[in-house]
C-alpha cells in the first residue's frame, strides 16, 4: 500500500511538472516567435541573475545530500535548512535582478518598456511564483525534519520536495540560458 | 478504506470526496450551463432570422438596456455569441463531459475504490464551481459580458475602448478561465495517475475499456495544452491591466494613439490555438470512448478493431499538437508554414476514417438493441462523418481562403465537435444513469429526445454550410447590410425554426433526467447486460464502490456473443476457460 | 404579476407531466411489464424510424443542394479564384461521394441488424487485419491526392509574381475601409500611426517623396485582367479583408503589414449582366471587430482599362490634397 501511495504521489508530481513545463514552453516559444520580428531590444542579463543561478544549483545539491543522509538514517535537517536558506536567497537575487533591470532603464511596463524586457520580467516572475510554492514545501519539510519525522523507511516528503526543487532548478537553468541568448 | 464515520448532508452532497458524487456535481452544473448557453443561442438566432424585429422575450431576459423595445443591441449580440461559445466549449463539453464521465467511470471501470486523490478531485470541482459563479456574474456587469468572441483575440479583447464588453466583463472572463484551467489540471492529473496506478489485478492496459483509453488520452492532452492557454491569458492580463505590449502595437483607438509598440496580436493566436486545437479533441475524445463502449454493448458485438481504435485515438491526439496553424491560414503566415499545417491537418482524416469504418464494421451483423443511448451513438457516427468531411475543405489552406470565418466553419465545427460530443454525452448519460442513480431513465421520452434532436440539429447546422458558401461571415449582427445576402433570409428562418425546436426538446431530456432520479423505475445491477466492471457494483451506490474485495479481471471487456459462451456476454471478471486464449 | 402566473403555469405543467408518466408506469407494472425494458418491438420500430429518418435526411440534403446552389457565390472573378473553384469542386465531389456511401450503410445496418427473434445473436467479429489495412491505406492514397492538389494550388496563390502588380493599400479601422493607390511610382509612401492627424487619416508621411503621387479613395476601382497587390493595415483591432467574389481574404493586423495578390477577370458590368442589376463587388470585414462589424464594407469596381484610366485621372493625389498648404 505504501509503495503504491509513493508511486502515486510521485506520478502526480511528475505529471504536474509536465504541465508546468508546458506553461513555460508556451512563454518561451512566444519569445522565439516575437524576437524574430523587428523592434526587439537587447538586454544585458543582470549580474544578480547569475548569483541566483548559482544559489539554486547549490541548493539543489544540498537536497541531494539530504536524501543520502536520510537514507543512511542520519538527520537531514541541516541540509534541508541550508537548501531553504539558499532558496530564500534565490528569491532575494531575483528581486535585486529586477531592481538592476529597472536601473538600466529596462522597464516592465509603460513608455520605456519593450517586449524583450517585459518578457524577461514575466518569465522570471512566473518562475518565482513556482519557487515560492517550493519554498513553502521546503519550510514544511524543514519543520518535519527538525521534529525527526523522517526515517530510513519513510522519507517520501523529502523525496517529493527534492524532485520538485530539482525541477525548479533545471527549469531555471533552462530559462536563464534561453533568456541569455534570446534577449541579447 | 471503508468509511464508517457518519456522513452529513454537507459531506455527502456538497464537499463530497466520493468520485460518483463529484461526477454528478459536474454533470448537473454542466447541464445547467448547457441550458443557459442554449438559451443564448436561441436569442441570437431570433435576431439573425428577423433582424431588427421586436421580441418581448429578449427584453424579458436581457432587460431594456440590452434589448430596448425587444430589439437586441449589437454589442449584446456579440456578448451572447461569445458567452455561448465559451460556455459550450469549456463548461459543457470540457468540464461537463470529461468531468462527469472521467470521475464517474474511472474508478468503476478500472476497479478502484476511488480516485488517487479524492481531495484534489473535490478541489477540481470547487475551482470549477467558482469559475462558474464568476462567469455568471460577468453576465450582469454594467458594460456587459466579454464580447470579443470565445477566442478573445487581442486587441479587441484588450481594449475597452474598442468594445464595451472588453471592460470588466473581459476581466471576469479571464479570471474565470484561469480558475477553470486550474480545475481542469487538477482533474486531469488525477485521471492520469488513477488510470495508470490503481487498476485492479488483471486489468492490463490492453484490457482497458475504450472509455478509459479515451479519457486517459484526453487528460494527457489537457495537462499539456491548458498551461499554454494559461500563459497566453497571463500575457493578455498583463497587457490589459498593467500596460505591457505583448500583443499590442501601433494602435489608435477612440482618436487616441496608445503607447504600445512592438507587440504582436498574431502571437496570441499562436498561443491560443496551441491549446485551442487539442481542446477540440479534449472535447471529442471522451465521446469517441463512450460511443465505442455503448455501441459494443448494444450491438452485442465486440468493438471492431480494438487496437486500431486505440491507435487511432493516439494518432489523433499526437497530430492535434501540430495542426494549430490551420486556424491561422489567413493571418499572413509564411506560405511554407501554411503548407506544413495543411499537410498535418489533412493527415488527421486517416485515423478518423479508420474509426468511422470500424464503427460501421461493429454495426455489421450485430444484434442491435435500440436503447436511447444506442440511438445517440448512431447519431454520433453520422455527425462525425458529416463534420469530418467538411474538415477536408477547411483544412486545405487554399480552400480555407474563401470559407474562413464564414458560416461554413460554424456549420462544420458545430457538427463535428458540438453535436458529436453532445451526442456522446447524451449517450453516456442514458447508458450510465442506472449506475449513477439506481433508476432507469424513461425510454419513450429518450426516443422522443433523440429523434427530434437528430432532425433539428441537422436542420440547424447543415444549411449553415450553404450560408458559408454564399460568403456570409460569422458573428454578423445582421445580414441586411449587404444586398448580396438578401436571398439568404429563408435559410436563416429555417435555421432559427429548428434551433427553437431543438432547444425545446432538450427540456424533455432535463425533465426525464430529474423525473427519473426521483421516480424512475428501479434498475437492476446490470440492466444492459454489459461486461465491464462498473456493472458488478451494487445498485446502492456505496463509498468504496464494492462492498467486499475488488473483483479481479480475467479478460478484455468486449466478449459479446462469444461463440461457446452460455450467455451473449461474458463479464471481465469471469476467468478464461482452461486452454482458451483471449479474443 | 404575469411572471408569477407564467411560473405557476409552468409548475403545474411539470407536475401534470410527472403524474402522467407515473400513471403510465404504474399501469404497466400492473401488467407485469417493465416500461423501460427495450423489447424486440422497440428494436423493430426504432430500426424502421432510423431508416425513414435516414432516407428523409439524405433526401433533404439533395433538396438543399438543388434549391440552394443557385444562391451560392457565382464562379470566381479572379485568376487564382478559378484554381480555388476547381479544387473546391474536386473536394466537394469527393466528400459528397463519401457522404452518400457511408450514410446509407450506417442507416441500413441500423435497420437490418436490429435485435429480434430472427437475429438474436450477433456475429462475433473482433477484428480483421486485412480489412483494417485496406481502410487505412485507401484513405491515405486519396488524401495524398487531396494534399498534393491543395498544396500546389496554395503554392500558386501565395507565390504569385507581383513584380508588375498595381500596389494598393487597404486600411482598416472601426468601422470602415480606406484605400490608398501607390500612384505612378507604384510605391506606397511611408506611413505611421503616429502621423494620423486631421484629414491625414492614414498617417501618410507627407515629407516622403513616394507619398506625393499616392491616391487616397473610399471606393476601389480596378482594371480588368491587371494584377493587383493588396497590402493590408489596421490601426485598431484585427479586421479581415474579405472579397468573396475574388476568393480573396487576408487579416488586417495592427502593427504589421499583410498582403494578397490577385487579378480580376470580370468587370462589374459583365457581372451585372450575369447576376442582376444590383450586383456589386464588395469588400467585407470578416474578423469580429466591434459593434458595427456587420456593416464594415467598401465597394470594389472592376472596369475596362480605359474606364479605369479615366477614373484614376479624376482622382486627386496626396500632393494635391494633404501636402498642399
Amino acid at each position: 500500500m505504501s509503495t503504491s501511495k509513493n508511486n502515486t504521489s510521485k506520478q502526480l508530481l511528475w505529471i504536474a511538472m509536465a504541465g508546468i513545463f508546458m506553461f513555460f514552453a508556451g512563454l518561451t516559444s512566444a519569445v522565439i516567435v516575437r524576437s524574430a520580428e523587428h523592434g526587439w531590444d537587447s538586454i544585458d542579463m543582470p549580474i544578480w541573475f547569475w548569483y541566483s543561478t548559482a544559489a539554486i544549483i547549490l541548493s539543489s545539491l544540498l537536497l541531494i545530500i539530504a536524501k543520502w543522509q536520510v537514507k543512511k538514517g542520519n538527520s537531514p535537517s541541516i541540509y534541508v535548512l541550508g537548501a531553504l536558506a539558499l532558496g530564500l536567497f534565490f528569491g532575494y537575487c531575483q528581486v535585486k535582478g529586477w531592481d538592476q533591470l529597472t536601473a538600466m532603464g529596462m522597464y516592465f511596463v509603460g513608455e520605456g518598456s519593450n517586449p524583450s524586457s517585459s518578457f524577461l520580467y514575466v518569465i522570471t516572475f512566473a518562475h518565482l511564483v513556482h519557487v515560492i510554492g517550493g519554498l513553502v514545501a521546503l519550510i514544511i519539510t524543514s519543520v518535519k525534519s527538525l521534529q525527526s519525522k523522517y526515517t530510513k523507511d519513510n522519507y517520501l516528503g523529502i523525496e517529493l520536495v527534492s524532485i520538485y526543487w530539482h525541477f525548479l532548478d533545471v527549469l531555471w537553468v533552462y530559462l536563464f540560458v534561453f533568456l541569455l541568448y534570446s534577449v541579447k | 478504506m471503508s468509511d464508517h464515520h457518519k456522513e452529513t448532508f454537507i459531506s455527502k452532497y456538497v464537499f463530497s470526496l466520493d468520485h460518483k458524487m463529484i461526477a454528478k456535481q459536474f454533470l448537473i452544473t454542466g447541464m445547467f450551463m448547457g441550458i443557459i448557453g442554449m438559451l443564448m443561442s436561441i436569442m441570437f438566432r431570433l435576431q439573425l432570422s428577423n433582424p431588427g424585429e421586436s421580441f418581448a422575450v429578449l427584453e424579458w431576459f436581457l432587460g431594456s438596456k440590452w434589448a430596448p423595445g425587444g430589439i437586441l443591441d449589437p454589442n449584446m449580440y456579440l456578448s451572447l455569441v461569445t458567452m455561448h461559445g465559451t460556455i459550450l466549449v469549456f463548461w459543457v463539453l470540457t468540464a461537463g463531459l470529461t468531468g462527469t464521465f472521467a470521475n464517474f467511470l474511472i474508478p468503476l471501470q478500472i476497479g478502484a475504490r476511488d480516485m488517487a486523490s479524492g481531495f484534489m478531485n473535490m478541489l477540481s470541482y470547487w475551482f470549477f464551481f467558482a469559475a462558474t459563479i464568476i462567469l455568471l456574474c460577468s453576465l450582469f456587469v454594467e458594460t456587459g459580458p466579454a464580447s470579443a468572441g470565445w477566442t478573445i483575440y487581442p486587441p479587441l479583447s484588450a481594449l475597452p475602448q474598442a468594445i464595451p464588453g472588453s471592460g470588466l466583463g473581459q476581466d471576469l472572463w479571464l479570471v474565470s478561465i484561469a480558475l477553470f484551467i486550474v480545475s481542469s489540471l487538477l482533474g486531469g492529473l488525477n485521471y492520469i495517475v488513477t488510470i495508470l496506478n490503481l487498476r485492479t489485478k488483471g486489468m492490463s492496459m490492453s484490457r482497458l475499456p475504450l472509455t478509459m483509453w479515451a479519457i486517459l488520452i484526453t487528460a494527457i492532452l489537457g495537462v499539456l495544452s491548458f498551461p499554454v492557454l494559461l500563459a497566453a491569458a497571463l500575457l493578455l492580463i498583463f497587457d490589459r491591466s498593467f500596460g505591457t505590449s505583448f500583443y499590442l502595437s501601433d494602435i489608435i483607438i477612440g482618436g487616441e494613439a496608445l503607447h504600445h509598440t512592438g507587440g504582436s496580436p498574431v502571437l496570441f493566436e499562436h498561443l491560443f490555438w496551441f491549446l485551442g486545437h487539442p481542446e477540440v479533441y479534449i472535447i471529442l475524445l471522451p465521446s469517441l470512448g463512450i460511443v465505442s463502449e455503448v455501441m459494443s454493448v448494444n450491438t452485442r458485438k465486440p468493438i471492431f478493431g480494438y487496437k486500431a481504435m486505440v491507435g487511432a485515438m493516439l494518432a489523433i491526439a499526437f497530430l492535434s499538437f501540430i495542426v494549430w496553424g490551420h486556424h491561422m491560414f489567413i493571418t499572413g503566415m509564411d506560405p511554407f508554414l501554411g503548407s506544413v499545417f495543411t499537410f498535418t491537418t489533412l493527415l488527421i482524416a486517416i485515423p478518423s476514417a479508420v474509426k468511422v469504418f470500424n464503427y460501421l464494421a461493429t454495426l455489421w451483423k450485430g444484434s442491435i438493441r435500440f436503447t436511447p443511448a444506442m440511438l445517440f451513438t448512431i447519431g454520433f457516427v453520422s455527425t462525425f462523418i458529416t463534420g469530418g468531411l467538411t474538415g477536408l475543405i477547411l483544412g486545405d489552406s487554399a480552400l480555407d481562403i474563401n470559407v474562413h470565418d464564414t458560416y461554413f466553419v460554424v456549420g462544420h465545427f458545430h457538427i463535428v465537435m458540438g453535436l458529436s460530443a453532445i451526442y456522446g454525452m447524451f449517450s453516456g448519460v442514458y447508458h450510465w444513469f442506472p449506475k449513477m442513480y439506481g433508476r432507469m431513465m424513461n425510454k419513450k421520452l429518450g426516443y422522443l429526445h433523440f429523434w427530434v434532436t437528430f432532425i433539428a440539429a441537422y436542420g440547424v447546422f447543415f444549411p449553415m454550410h450553404f450560408l458559408g458558401l454564399a460568403g456570409l461571415p460569422r458573428r454578423y449582427y445582421t445580414n441586411s447590410a449587404f444586398p448580396m445576402f438578401d436571398n439568404l433570409t429563408d435559410i436563416n428562418s429555417i435555421i432559427t425554426f429548428f434551433a427553437i425546436v431543438g432547444g425545446l426538446v432538450q427540456l424533455v431530456f432535463v425533465f426525464n433526467f430529474f423525473y427519473s432520479i426521483f421516480k424512475g423505475t428501479k434498475a437492476s445491477e446490470n440492466p444492459w447486460e454489459s461486461n465491464t466492471l462498473e456493472w458488478t457494483t451494487p445498485v446502492e451506490r456505496i463509498h468504496g464502490n464494492w462492498p467486499g474485495e475488488i473483483p479481479t479481471v480475467h479478460r478484455w471487456p468486449y466478449d459479446y456473443s462469444k461463440p461457446g459462451a452460455d450467455k451473449d456476454f461474458v463479464m471481465q471478471t469471469e476467468p478464461l476457460k482452461e486452454g482458451k486464449t483471449e479474443h | 404579476m404575469t411572471n408569477i402566473l407564467i411560473a405557476l403555469v409552468l409548475i403545474l405543467l411539470v407536475a401534470t407531466l410527472v403524474q402522467i408518466l407515473r400513471v403510465s408506469e404504474l399501469l404497466s407494472e400492473l401488467k407485469k411489464q417493465d416500461v423501460n425494458e427495450v423489447t424486440d418491438k422497440d428494436n423493430a420500430t426504432q430500426g424502421k424510424i432510423l431508416l425513414i429518418v435516414g432516407v428523409l435526411f439524405l433526401g433533404s440534403v439533395v433538396w438543399q443542394f438543388v434549391n440552394w446552389i443557385p444562391l451560392m457565390l457565382p464562379p470566381a472573378s479572379s485568376e487564382h479564384g478559378a484554381v480555388i473553384d476547381s479544387l473546391m469542386q474536386f473536394t466537394m465531389v469527393l466528400i459528397i461521394f463519401v457522404f452518400f456511401v457511408t450514410h446509407p450503410i450506417l442507416f441500413w445496418y441500423g435497420y437490418k441488424y436490429n435485435k429480434n427473434k430472427k437475429n438474436p445473436v450477433a456475429f462475433f467479429y473482433p477484428h480483421n487485419n486485412k480489412l483494417e489495412v485496406i481502410w487505412t491505406v485507401v484513405p491515405t492514397i486519396v488524401l495524398t491526392a487531396v494534399i498534393l492538389y491543395g498544396l500546389s494550388a496554395w503554392d500558386s496563390i501565395t507565390n504569385a509574381d507581383t513584380s508588375d502588380s498595381q500596389v494598393i493599400e487597404l486600411y482598416a479601422k472601426q468601422f470602415d475601409w480606406t484605400a490608398r493607390y501607390a500612384g505612378e511610382d507604384n510605391t506606397l509612401g511611408f506611413s505611421n500611426y503616429k502621423l494620423v492627424k486631421g484629414p491625414n487619416q492614414l498617417g501618410v508621411d507627407l515629407t516622403d517623396e513616394f507619398s506625393q503621387d499616392d491616391v487616397v479613395v473610399r471606393e476601389v476601382h480596378l482594371a480588368v485582367n491587371k494584377p493587383v497587390l493588396l497590402k493590408m493595415h489596421s490601426r485598431d483591432v484585427i479586421h479581415s479583408a474579405f472579397l468573396p467574389h475574388f476568393r480573396v481574404q487576408m487579416n488586417c493586423v495592427p502593427g504589421m503589414t499583410t498582403q494578397f495578390a490577385f487579378t480580376p477577370t470580370q468587370t462589374t458590368a459583365e457581372m451585372k449582366a450575369q447576376e442582376g442589376e444590383d450586383f456589386e463587388f464588395v469588400l467585407l470585414c470578416n474578423k469580429i471587430c466591434g459593434a458595427a462589424h456587420y456593416n464594415m464594407q467598401m465597394k470594389f469596381v472592376v472596369e475596362t482599362e480605359e474606364e479605369y484610366n479615366a477614373w484614376m485621372a479624376s482622382q486627386k493625389t496626396v500632393k494635391n490634397t494633404l501636402t498642399k498648404k
